[in-house]
């Protein structure tokens, strides 16, 4: 499967809005470091904004977003759309965590986000394994179509 | 003059009277409510309500009696939403002490978008926040809350920045305030310098003591919680100790400590004993004699389970935790933690569920079992070292010793967002289900101290067949939280 060079891999980690649950983020961050990949790690109360500066200034190939405080559908609105503005057309995006007000359909919240342009969605509680495997498979989906 | 200044010098020293008077009157011009506080006013007000309307007159009550009371979270985005529910929690619920927690804009100071979050409530009929914005309303509206209820009124404000809110909080009539300098700017800022925290907090210290002065003994409150993640009780014991002195520097004499449950009733019963213990060796040996610090004991801070079932298990083990440990009061959750804000029906539900289970503990305690001693002697050699090192760092200043043992990691917290805590302390689950340190980062412990705090997580490594490494400190935030079906199965059945 690792047909992928994890070291050659940047990706920015981070709790978006006004958010400081850092927890989970850290946790991911940690073990993202421990399966070899490059991890910028921006921590709690981050802007969208500043994301895509640390992403640029780091030339990273993918942004992590969690949130958890249910205010992140407002914070992703136009998380794709900076972006682009910005020069990063084909970074790939995640965003994780308990992303809206209250129980809600995950199918349909998943949905909402793919919607708004993040390259996959997940849960609240998802493992890092999982994460990584998503990682591997979509980097090695990018090597191929060049 | 700039009093707010991040470069005064911090210490724990009591605010002047004609600094502090310019500083009220600076913060109360920043919202138009501000003008509406009216200090004397306040203070018949507050000498007018029945003494069980007083939460410090009922705290210092409950504890020469022994009891345990309950007191809820909650806030809501309007007063009639808040009204609604704070009567809920009063009357159905049975709060003993009933809360009154602030939005997110608010606790931010944001209240321009606490005033447009109050018309989008309006509109839809609905909270569209997360708590109540007292700013916005003002004393005068505040006030009809205290008015709506026959207990004593708390507010419940996660913030670095308190200043107005509990100028407005005192002033509608709340006679208690929970918050606190080194505990809420380590557990809720990224940003924001622990100095400067601490100095908004001295300033909401000294306005206690004001009132304290005009003969209004408030009840002042510290969110020993921190960062809500397993915070092993000698790092909670040791922030409340370290916040108790700066509160008693500004004059406070009511000031309540909390802990969080680390949901083993011997190591929870042996914090809040030590907790109140070694709060009063500190202060005695400050030289503040008459500080009254009850100990109040937190339902289960982490990741809670989405099952019902599992949750309502945690809420009534909770009131149990408390009742056998001794708190004078116990913080409720409910069975919908693991989705966000309770309603009303469930968060009372949660209350009585805890007042049952601690009706049927009131009369047990732990005190002579030798494990708990073992466990009480274990916490004092863990935390007095971590009190000792922080106010030797500071030359005797608690203020000065928080802000350089963080900045040195000689006092740390797990999971701090904070960039001025060190956070590479890392708390497990040991195979007893105490709460253990992994790695203590750069805090020290005595050698025999850490000695045991290794042995009993190599114990659980070895006893689950997994490796001894940071992934027992990373299962240990999820554990809770997990499935049934994961937790304890059918130990027997077919594959």
């Amino acid at each position: 499967m690792s047909s992928i060079n994890r070291e050659s891999i940047t990706l920015v980690t981070g709790v978006i809005g006004a958010d400081t649950h850092i927890v989970g983020n850290r946790i991911l961050s940690m073990g993202l470091e421990e399966a070899g990949f490059k991890v910028v790690t921006l921590g709690a109360l981050t802007p969208a904004a500043e994301f895509v500066k640390a992403a640029i200034e780091t030339a990273a190939d993918g942004i992590m977003v969690s949130s958890l405080y249910g205010q992140g559908e407002l914070d992703c609105r136009g998380f794709r759309d900076l972006c682009i503005e910005a020069g990063l057309d084909g970074i790939l995006l995640y965003i994780g965590g308990s992303l809206v007000v209250g129980k809600q359909e995950w199918s349909e919240v998943e949905g909402r986000f793919l919607g708004m342009g993040f390259d996959r969605a997940f849960a609240n509680a998802t493992r890092v394994e999982d994460v990584v495997e998503a990682l591997d498979k979509d980097f090695a989906a990018r090597k191929k179509s060049g | 003059m700039n009093l707010n200044s991040d470069d005064t010098p911090i210490s724990a020293a009591a605010i002047p009277a004609d600094d502090f008077a310019l500083m009220r009157t600076e913060n109360l011009a920043r919202w138009p409510t501000g003008a509406d506080v009216d200090l004397d006013e306040a203070v018949e007000f507050h000498k007018s309500l029945p003494q069980e309307k007083q939460l410090g007159w009922v705290m210092r009550r409950a504890a020469e009696e022994g009891r345990c009371l309950t007191q809820p979270r909650g806030g809501f985005g309007t007063l009639e939403l808040q009204l609604e529910l704070m009567r809920a929690l009063d009357q159905d619920g049975m709060a003993d002490i009933v809360p009154t927690t602030t939005d997110s804009y608010t606790r931010n100071e944001q209240w321009e978008q606490a005033a447009t979050g109050i018309e989008e409530s309006k509109r839809q009929g609905r909270s569209m926040l997360n708590g109540f914005p007292m700013v916005n309303y003002g004393p005068k509206e505040a006030r009809k809350l205290i008015e709506a209820i026959n207990k004593p009124a708390i507010v419940l404000s996660g913030t670095a920045m308190p200043r107005l809110t509990c100028e407005v909080g005192f002033a509608a009539g709340f006679s208690g305030y929970l918050g606190s300098g080194i505990a809420y700017t380590t557990s809720y800022t990224k940003d924001t310098s622990i100095a400067e925290g601490i100095r908004n907090y001295q300033y909401l210290d000294r306005l206690a003591a004001l009132y304290q002065e005009k003969g209004v003994e408030l009840h002042r409150r510290q969110p020993g919680f921190l960062t809500g993640t397993n915070v092993p009780p000698c790092i909670a014991i040791a922030v409340g100790v370290l916040d108790a002195l700066l509160a008693a520097g500004q004059g406070v004499k009511n000031y309540g400590l909390e802990l969080a449950q680390t949901l083993h009733l011997i190591q929870d019963a042996a914090a809040i004993k030590v907790c109140g213990e070694l709060a009063q060796e500190y202060l005695l040996a400050a030289g503040f004699e008459d500080m009254f610090t009850p100990v109040t004991s937190l339902h289960w801070m982490g990741a809670w389970p989405q099952d019902d079932a599992q949750s309502a298990a945690l809420v009534s083990y909770g009131g149990t935790l408390a009742a056998v440990g001794g708190a004078v009061s116990v913080t409720t959750k409910s069975t919908h933690e693991a989705y966000g804000i309770p309603t009303p029906a469930a968060n009372a539900e949660g209350l009585r569920t805890t007042r049952m289970a601690v009706y049927l503990a009131r009369h047990i305690r732990l005190d002579d079992l030798p494990e708990f001693k073992a466990e009480v002697d274990l916490l004092r050699r863990e935390t007095r070292p971590i009190i000792d090192k922080a106010l030797e760092m500071g030359d005797g200043d608690a203020a000065l010793g928080a802000v350089r043992a963080l900045e040195a990691g000689a006092l740390d917290i797990p999971w701090s967002p904070s960039r001025f805590v060190k956070s590479r302390v890392m708390p497990a689950r040991d195979a007893d289900g105490y709460l253990r340190i992994y790695d203590p980062g750069d805090m020290v412990f005595a050698s025999d101290v850490a000695e045991i705090h290794t042995e009993r997580l190599k114990k659980r490594a070895e006893v689950e067949g997994v490796a001894f490494d940071r992934n027992l400190a990373v299962k240990s935030v999820y554990e809770i939280s997990e499935p049934l079906d994961k937790l304890l199965p059918f130990p027997w059945a077919a594959e």
